[in-house]
């Protein structure tokens, strides 16, 4: 630690840290919100059948999010407070939690199908979105990042491949908004189109961890449509999301050869530095569930309302940190590329997952 | 130090599992 002492930084530190603390404390206010309004719909029918169960927590969170984070910019204090509106940090404390109640058995069986399903999925929707932003004349760093968004599990696979192909911040942000605008309807519209097709809950889940960009919203289409739904969904995609770290090192390794022309090529170290490290937390959770050190209980009962909270807090902030200002700089083009490629990547993965966990690998009880 | 947000979410989730499994937090407590 520095011994220096500099007054103005320190001070900015500390509002900086308060401010962030506030924030915190509104994504706490807004989650109680999100679950006073879905106890308010739980349990009713909405028009054309559709059951109020469609409005869960997800939905509401995020769109109270999106709400506040209109006003919140419109006020000018966004800003201060996105310190404290931390989406990753809260999902990937419920996806560990979530562990402690998914049997080990049942990972080894998921995860197989989910590792060939991942290896389908990403392959052609990255070629294919490669190829297509290509044809209408995308830039390649932007190619890069947004054919890893959309072919991995979206924000964190975008940081990642802008990283390996030195992106400029503003592509990142473009497609960030890009994949949270796309998988907000799809969080809601998976699971209905998934009833409407009368679909095992393992095989939905497959496919909304498959087909939905990121993890946040696979989660919440998973708890839309059931339990088992949601296990498997956090499964497949968290499969999938490790299969980051190896992207990045291809893609480092292309542009630094192909398009720059560098000799040296980069350490295959980079695998592991992208490799998402509390899928590790998931494992062992489920391991300690497995083994019986987690049983069914007070104790299983409070760490799953944890993990509700948690997931709450992130769909919260999935809406507070949404910006759309980079759509007015970059057009229209990278939009109609990225719809396109989100139904070959819908109607794909549909098919992917109902032939892997609906006949090759099919899990029946979780 | 600077600790990563993925090992960050996995210290904060077994903190709060060994709390739940010593009764600390209650389920009522945390009900969603």
């Amino acid at each position: 630690m520095s011994t220096k002492v500099n007054n103005t930084p320190q001070s900015a530190g500390g509002n900086s840290l308060a401010m962030s603390l506030v924030g915190f404390a509104l994504v706490v206010v807004l989650a109680f919100v999100a679950r006073w309004a879905k106890y308010q719909v739980y349990g009713t029918e909405l028009p054309f059948g559709i059951p109020g169960k469609v409005l869960e927590y997800p939905l509401w969170a995020a769109l109270i999010g999106l709400v506040v984070n209109g006003i919140l910019k419109a006020v000018k204090l966004h800003e201060p407070l996105k310190g404290g509106f931390r989406t990753e940090l809260f999902l990937k404390i419920g996806l560990v939690l979530l562990g402690a109640s998914v049997s080990f058995q049942v990972i080894l069986t998921a995860a197989f199908g989910a590792v060939i399903q991942g290896i389908i999925m990403v392959t052609s929707v990255y070629m294919f979105c490669w190829w297509l932003a290509g044809k209408f004349g995308l830039p390649d760093t932007l190619r890069a990042v947004m054919s890893t968004a959309v072919s991995i599990c979206g924000v964190s696979a975008a940081i990642a491949a802008a990283g390996s192909v030195l992106a400029k911040k503003e592509e990142i942000t473009y497609v960030t908004a890009l994949v949270i605008i796309t998988a907000l309807p799809l969080m809601v519209i998976a699971p209905l189109i998934a009833q409407a097709m009368n679909m095992p809950e393992p095989v939905a889940g497959a496919w909304f961890g498959g087909n939905v960009d990121t993890t946040a919203a696979v989660v919440g289409a998973g708890t839309i449509y059931g339990e088992t739904a949601q296990k498997i969904a956090s499964i497949v995609k968290q499969t999938q999301n490790a299969l980051i770290g190896i992207v990045a090192f291809l893609l480092a390794l292309y542009f630094s050869t192909m398009v720059e022309g560098k000799k040296e090529k980069p350490s295959a170290s980079i695998i592991w530095k992208r490799f998402p490290k509390f899928v590790l937390g998931f494992i062992v959770a489920s391991l300690l569930y497995t083994f019986g050190v987690i049983q069914k209980g007070d104790a299983m009962d409070a760490m799953m309302g944890m993990k509700d909270w948690a997931f709450c807090l992130a769909f919260v902030c999935m809406g507070l940190e949404l910006s759309v200002g980079e759509f007015k700089k970059m057009g229209w083009s990278p939009v109609i590329v990225y719809l396109i490629v989100t139904v070959f990547n819908t109607l794909l993965a549909l098919v992917v997952s109902w032939v892997i966990f609906g006949w090759l690998f099919p899990i029946s009880a979780v | 130090m600077n600790i990563s947000e993925d090992w960050l979410s996995v210290i904060i989730a077994f903190v709060l599992m060994a709390l739940a499994i010593l009764g600390v937090i209650a389920p009522a407590l945390v009900k969603f």
